[in-house]
């Protein structure tokens, strides 16, 4: 196996996802449009809010478009390219590994990528659409927007992974992870500002939604190496921890043995 | 038999429908959750917010904000969700078996959802009231306590009638989920959910007050904090009237749904 062959992998499971959730066209669609007009609803909220009250904190309506973006774009590429981050544990209870684990590829890695959640992508073109919104400064400004959501992605990926893969020696984790994910989402969406005390705490440690949101967007606008480095950090503790358990709980793995068929 | 007879059987339809949710309890524990997690969320972006602008803000203050919140929320997460059974229904063809049925459809659906949705709505109102007085201290005005029992319905038939609605457009559009998603951020915005009515902009207010969303979630948020406010009357009056006109709406588009099937095979 060279070099090339683990994103070549990638890359053809990525298209085939594409191609299979474009196969119902209409219904592919309404998902995006629908999870678009979903994002905009949200931001309906934050323009009456700040019509009122002009700011929070110090964040003004320009901040909060922008840190939604980064969560949009970040959460929408990570649903898009590893959808089943959404669903480990159900794969790993109903003895769906079986597949992954009896093929010459790394088994997260593949498990994760066999499945794109199609709303995924208008999430994706949401964050985009917000970062036009609040005016593109420059061409680094963009590069950073796009580095800060695929470092939150990873933020993402690895904590959903991680609490997933309780399900080795917990059994179905799917209510905790649905629970940490929306907790995620929330989060990461409101401005960092009105966070103070052991939540502020928790949001850099246990439910890192900070490194989801709030820090990514930071570079946007105020660039640091300081944040950048923080938030790489933020990213390959998650994505370790996530890696670590997941081969750690695969010794207490029990097949499914389950007969399944892919065409 | 007695004149309550037929009633049994809806009754009894509603007891299966809690026992069959109590069996399976952690979608009511994940809402009951996530409940928890928007008070939280919403406490913090308030407490900032009245740090700045002072005690009120058109008329409320941060206790009031904060129990107006958990009150909507609770009647968000209680929806009865009659428009994905009845677009499946529509699809798979089933339908046509549950027509034929000794029960009234709509009726039977209504008595339903409601087993479906009370163990929901106790455990969301349970965990989404503690949050709220942990959090603000005791609810604002006990007048709104005592309505509760009277507005939590009340919206939830709103729900019942809007969602039973568009499940029903399944016989026209088939896939309902768009219908879904825009009725639900609806009642998110112009509801009043995510920021009370109150502190919409004058025009926008009076428009969204007269809509069904804001009767459905503004209306039992509102009077819960406000009970004896001078608009009290006229929120619930709107809201009876809704539910007549939605009521109509609902039985209508049944008739058309019923005139429009077509039953092929046996």
């Amino acid at each position: 196996m060279n070099a090339l062959s683990g994103p070549r992998f990638l890359l053809a499971l990525w298209r085939t996802n594409l191609l299979s959730v474009m196969e119902y066209r209409a219904s592919f669609l309404a998902q995006v449009a629908g999870m678009f007009l979903n994002n905009t609803a949200f931001l309906a909220f934050w323009a009456i809010y700040f019509q009122r009250f002009h700011q929070v904190h110090g964040w003004r309506l320009d901040d909060v478009v922008l840190l939604f973006g980064v969560v949009a774009a970040g959460f929408g590429g990570a649903t898009c390219l590893f959808g089943n981050v959404v669903r480990l544990a159900t794969v790993i209870v109903e003895g769906e590994l079986d597949y992954y684990l009896s093929l010459p590829r790394p088994a997260l890695l593949h498990a994760l990528a066999s499945r794109m959640v199609p709303s995924g992508l208008g999430d994706l073109l949401f964050g985009f659409a917000a970062l036009a919104v609040v005016g593109v400064g420059s061409p680094e400004e963009a590069l950073r927007f796009a580095l800060g959501a695929a470092l939150g992605a990873t933020v993402f990926v690895g904590v959903l992974t991680t609490v997933h893969a309780l399900s080795f020696w917990t059994g179905d984790s799917s209510l905790l992870a649905g629970t940490v994910m929306q907790g995620l989402i929330l989060f990461s969406t409101y401005p960092l500002a009105v966070f103070d005390g052991w939540t502020r705490f928790l949001l850099f440690t246990l439910l890192p939604a900070a490194f989801v949101g709030a820090v990514p967007a930071g570079l946007v606008r105020s660039f640091t190496w300081q944040g950048l480095g923080e938030l790489t950090l933020a990213a390959a503790v998650a994505m370790t921890v996530a890696i670590v358990l997941f081969r750690r709980g695969l010794a207490h793995y029990q097949s499914g043995s389950a007969l399944q068929v892919r065409l | 038999m007695t004149a309550l007879a037929p009633a049994r059987k809806y009754v009894a339809i509603s007891r299966i429908q809690v026992r069959a949710a109590l069996a399976y309890p952690l979608d009511a524990v994940g809402r009951a959750i996530a409940i928890v997690l928007f008070v939280v969320v919403f406490l913090h972006l308030w407490r900032a917010t009245y740090q700045v602008t002072g005690r009120t803000v058109a008329g409320l203050g941060l206790r009031d904000v904060v129990w107006y919140f958990a009150i909507a929320e609770v009647v968000m997460l209680s929806q009865p969700r009659t428009a994905p059974l009845l677009a499946q229904a529509v699809k798979d063809g089933s339908i046509a078996y549950q027509l034929v049925r000794p029960y009234r459809f709509l009726l039977f659906h209504l008595s339903a959802r409601v087993g479906d949705t009370l163990p929901v709505l106790a455990l969301t109102l349970v965990a989404g009231a503690g949050a709220a007085w942990l959090s603000v201290g005791a609810p604002p005005d006990w007048r709104g306590v005592a309505l509760l029992p009277v507005e939590l319905p009340l919206a939830w038939l709103l729900n019942f009638l809007m969602s039973t609605s568009i499940g029903l457009l399944a016989f026209v559009a088939e896939d309902t989920t768009a219908f879904e998603w825009i009725y639900n951020k609806l009642l998110l915005v112009a509801g009043g959910v995510l920021v009370p009515l109150d502190f919409f902009p004058g025009w926008l207010r009076g428009t969204a007050a007269l809509l069904p969303f804001a009767s459905t979630t503004y209306a039992p948020a509102h009077l819960f904090v406000r009970p004896g406010g001078p608009g009290a009357i006229g929120l619930l009056a709107l809201q009876l009237a809704w539910i007549a006109a939605l009521g109509s709406v609902t039985w209508a588009l049944y008739r058309h749904g019923l005139r429009r099937l077509v039953v092929n095979g046996g």
